[in-house]
């Protein structure tokens, strides 16, 4: 296992934002039956930290990719950019306002009469939202167009920010 | 004759071929220890049959420790040197178990590392010792009733044990000459025990309840293809079947207008009726509760408790587990009903009670004919077996996860998580840190675990210090810290500055933490407080800011400040950082933000003033081409 690979190669998959999850976990599994540190108990040393490794960078691979928003970062980031650097900090205005308003909303939930009815549509419309931002990372990076689809994970990842802390709040609530 | 044995590949002929490897549930009350034998998974009895080895190691001046059976008939007699529940104190400090420790009839002595000795006749034991003492009791039952040496052992833990507990665990069995194969999380084990890989409809989502003596434990796992992955984790370390005993006894007590002063015989006799009447309460409708032989001034009549009134005082004490499950699904994002499987574990767990809530809770029966005191050894000896190379095939892969949150400490007594529980191990995580003076040379790392936006409500697993940064202005040094995490949960941290190199590295060895109370606390109050560590971490943040400025207008003003300043000017500002100082040390974080903006519009001119003043003489004296 060659850990200094990209995490699709690792696992045989072409560099795409379409991904198989369901798949991408069973290649997942049998890569950590043959690497995992516990099948190398009695092994040496060096094969016990070697084994730690790999599963360690296995680990890392399947986390960026089962999930949309660090996949896209991921492959922008194979392609040389860097769309999380702190310097990058321009969004369109009306997605910056529709920010607030959701950011608002959120807030509201706290007093709300129906607290729950009020999360549960909350997190239709973010998800809703997540999905229609994929879709659109996902044509502009086929077609190659990466400032398009630097747009969409930067706002994507605002709303993932959002469903955090929406789940967190939910949390709170139920208890 | 050697050439006639001939075997199968993988069926060995001989049985002393196959390697011996254990299963050791190192338990507060009770330990055991489990083997694979002929295909199945036993506990191992002493010469007298019995299976549970009390955790309990009595010291003696001139002889071997006591173990077991043995020492626990000198508890009372012998106190002072008869040591139980020491997994209490495992990877504990001094000071947590001053605090909680207060029960306890030992002499505690501190060591140099801040760990906790107890004092006995035969010396000073930390816990580590103690513990080894009877994982040593343990292994010598296992070999001497297997007939041979052991390869190695896999030995569980609670799911929220922490690093410091974890590392403990280790070094006991380290000390006690035992190999650890793995680590293993009780609940994992419990799961391990009931075979589900085997049968096609046990795949799934499975959740295992542990509810013990005094800890409750949830875990969330993933049953697919032989790989048992645990999704979440959670639950509650200071709930369990004692709270049942006693909010029994509570109620005995109002119901007897017994005054609430209680002495030690007289809780210890409420306590054992308490018992009584749960586990009668299990089998009838109503118990009659005798008072004969109470240790008081008065004589009481009989008292009668029925089952439907049993209920009602403990389910306050089962909805907090219930809540717990809940949470754990959320963090595990799986819907009760995706749930195919509930498999029970611990003693309290043999309460109707709990039986039925659980079971109504998910909707289905419950997977509990293992009994709850030896499933988890049971489980650690199927997967001691499994790795120690004696199954071939498709054997059973667990994969665990990373319980409580990992992080360092920043500016301001504030913790920036490096790596989130629940996270899939091994795992490395690396995180870049700058530095906050000019010419800083040096840099505490702080490494913490919990799920908390403060230092002081997090525990501190260890601290260390990288030396050599090359002096650079504040903010241009970079130091990457990298946390790696094995599949024990084991943590091992190492630093580096990054333009010149410089590192540093440290092994957790932790030396003092947490109150059982705090860990209970970790991830519930990470909920409910939310709101007041978002406005702590504001104060904080505005603290450090309004430090900044302070110390950035205390250097320019000695600097130069009578030089360029009116005095009426200086006066002015030397006000605004008074009264920003004083603010400063107060609660109210936008009362800062506010006079840090007072603060920096007084100085605003006075920075322009240094500002013109360093041009000119930088310029001074030189011809316009020279520039």
């Amino acid at each position: 296992m060659n850990i200094t690979q990209d995490y699709f190669s690792c696992y045989g998959l072409p560099c795409s934002f379409i991904v198989d999850v369901v798949a991408l976990r069973k290649l997942h599994h049998s890569l950590q039956h043959q690497h995992h540190p516990d099948r190398f108990v009695s092994a040496p040393d060096s094969k016990q930290r070697r084994a730690v490794q790999i599963t360690t960078y296995l680990n890392q691979a399947y986390a960026t990719l089962s999930e949309p928003l660090k996949r896209g970062i991921y492959l922008l980031q194979l392609e040389g950019m860097d769309p999380l650097a702190p310097t990058n900090t321009q969004m369109p205005m009306d997605f910056l306002l529709q920010q607030i308003e959701l950011r608002e909303s959120l807030d509201d939930i706290h007093s709300a009469q129906d607290p729950e009815s009020k999360i549960d549509s909350m997190s239709a419309l973010l998800t809703h939202q997540a999905s229609q931002l994929e879709s659109e990372f996902a044509q502009a990076y086929q077609a190659s167009d990466l400032s398009v689809a630097e747009t969409a994970v930067r706002k994507l990842q605002f709303i993932v920010k959002l469903q955090q802390q929406l789940d967190a709040l939910e949390g709170v609530l139920l208890d | 004759m050697a050439l006639l044995q001939i075997a199968e590949p993988g069926q060995s002929a001989k049985p002393h071929q196959r390697k011996l490897a254990v299963g050791i549930d190192l338990g507060t009350t009770h330990s055991l220890v489990a083997s694979v034998r002929s295909g199945q998974a036993e506990t191992l009895p002493n010469s007298l049959g019995e299976h549970l080895l009390p955790s309990v190691v009595r010291y003696l001046a001139d002889d071997a420790p006591q173990v077991g059976t043995k020492a626990q008939a000198h508890l009372v007699n012998d106190a002072a040197n008869t040591v139980m529940s020491v997994k209490r104190l495992m990877g504990r400090g001094i000071e947590d178990v001053k605090r909680f420790g207060e029960n306890m009839p030992y002499l505690f002595e501190a060591c140099d590392q801040g760990m906790p000795f107890i004092s006995t006749v035969s010396g000073l034991k930390s816990p580590v010792q103690v513990s080894a003492d009877i994982l040593r009791a343990l292994v010598q039952r296992a070999q001497s009733s297997l007939g041979g040496e052991l390869v190695g052992a896999v030995i569980t833990v609670p799911a929220y044990f922490d690093d410091a507990q974890r590392q403990a665990t280790k070094d006991a069995a380290q000390l006690a000459g035992i190999q650890v194969l793995r680590l293993l999380n009780e609940p994992t084990a419990a799961a391990v025990a009931y075979g589900l890989e085997h049968n096609q409809q046990d795949q799934g989502t499975v959740a295992v309840f542990d509810l013990g003596g005094g800890t409750f434990d949830i875990s969330i796992l993933r049953m697919e293809q032989g790989v048992f992955e645990v999704l979440a984790t959670g639950g509650d370390s200071a709930l369990g079947g004692d709270d049942f005993d006693q909010a029994l006894a509570e109620w005995m007590r109002q119901e007897r207008q017994i005054p609430s002063q209680l002495d030690l015989a007289q809780q210890r006799f409420l306590l054992r009726l308490a018992r009584t009447a749960k586990e009668l309460l299990s089998e009838v409708e109503t118990a009659q509760l005798c008072f004969e032989g109470w240790p008081g001034e008065q004589v009481y009549a009989e008292l009668v408790l029925t089952r439907e009134q049993m209920n009602a005082l403990l389910n306050p004490i089962v909805d907090k587990a219930i809540r717990a499950t809940k949470r754990a699904l959320r963090d595990a994002k799986v819907a009760l009903g995706d749930v195919s499987r509930v498999v029970m574990v611990g003693g309290s767990t043999r309460s109707l009670l709990v039986q039925e809530r659980v079971s109504d809770l998910f909707g289905q029966p419950l997977l509990n004919d293992i009994d709850p005191d030896r499933v988890v050894a049971l489980g650690a000896a199927r997967q001691a077996d499994v790795l120690a190379g004696n199954q071939s095939g498709d054997e059973l892969l667990l994969l665990d996860v990373l319980p409580l949150s990992l992080g360092l400490e920043t500016m301001g007594g504030l913790v920036e998580r490096v790596i989130d529980r629940n996270t899939p191990i091994p795992v490395a995580r690396a995180q870049e840190f700058t530095t906050y003076q000019d010419g800083q040379t040096a840099m505490a790392i702080h490494v913490l675990q919990g799920e908390r936006e403060l230092v002081q409500d997090c525990r501190s697993l260890s601290r260390f210090e990288l030396r050599g940064i090359p002096a650079m202005a504040a903010g241009a040094a970079k130091v990457r810290v990298t946390f790696q995490v094995d599949a024990d949960g084991l943590l091992e941290v190492s630093a580096r500055e990054l333009t010149s190199g410089v590192a540093a590295s440290v092994q957790v060895k932790p030396s003092f933490g947490l109150s059982d109370v705090q860990i209970a606390d970790m991830i519930k109050a990470s909920w409910s407080n939310v709101e007041d560590d978002r406005s702590a971490r504001s104060l904080r943040e505005q603290q450090v800011e309004a430090d900044r400025l302070v110390e950035a207008v205390a250097i320019a003003l000695a600097e130069d400040g009578e030089r360029l300043l009116t005095s009426k000017e200086l006066q002015t500002i030397e006000e605004q950082m008074a009264q920003l100082v004083l603010v400063r040390n107060g609660q109210d974080h936008h009362a800062i933000a506010k006079q840090i903006e007072i603060m920096a519009k007084a100085s605003d001119t006075y920075a322009a003033m240094r500002m013109d003043d360093s041009i000119k003489r930088a310029l001074a004296g030189k011809a316009v081409d020279q520039l």
